[in-house]
């Protein structure tokens, strides 16, 4: 195998420095916070505005409904 | 949503989106349940469920997609997270599965 020029080395030294720096950003980029509410846990009460600035309260549905929560990202993205 | 109807549930979309631009997006995709608006991130903070994106070097925080069941005596009876758009089929399946009473 014919050595490597100094310049190749070079190449392959700054490729693999981007992969590093890029695996870094890739973990920068997903700071999840993974909830740390579980099956089982009381589900923290709430008031928010609706879409028709009605003031809603979760625990105005206990005893009353079981509730389905599905936070989204953002409206108008997919979901 | 029929099915959920049927297993005594009521649905509510959260986001941090205006009450107006929910609204606006509640009439595009003609969704029949609540969209509620968590402007100041409070009960994401709440929930634990806020998540840093990175967008064009800026940082932002907006909900990670997580779909909770609260069954009728305020127990969340699952946690979902979801990689992609919101799947309601297993929230289905836990619904139908809770005592009607």
């Amino acid at each position: 195998m014919r050595r490597m020029s100094f310049t190749s080395m070079i190449v392959v030294a700054a490729l693999a420095g981007s992969m590093v720096v890029g695996a870094i950003r890739a973990q920068e980029d997903v700071k999840v916070n993974h909830t740390s509410l579980k099956a089982g846990d009381m589900a923290p009460d709430f008031t928010l505005l609706d879409n028709k600035w009605k003031q809603i309260h979760l625990s105005d549905y206990r005893g009353k409904k079981n509730v389905v929560l599905a936070f989204y990202v953002l409206a108008f993205t997919e979901g | 949503m029929a099915k959920l109807e049927a297993s005594d549930a009521v649905v509510f979309g959260i986001s941090i989106d205006s009450p107006a631009a929910n609204n606006a997006f509640a009439e595009k995709i003609g969704v029949t349940f609540p969209l509620l608006s968590d402007m100041n991130r409070k009960v994401l903070k709440e929930y634990g469920i806020l998540k840093m994106y990175n967008v064009q070097k800026e940082e932002y925080d907006w909900a990670q997609r997580t779909t909770f069941v609260v069954d009728k005596k305020g127990v969340i009876q699952s946690v979902e997270e979801e990689a992609s758009a919101i799947n309601p089929n297993n929230a289905v399946a836990v619904c139908t599965k809770l005592p009607k009473k």
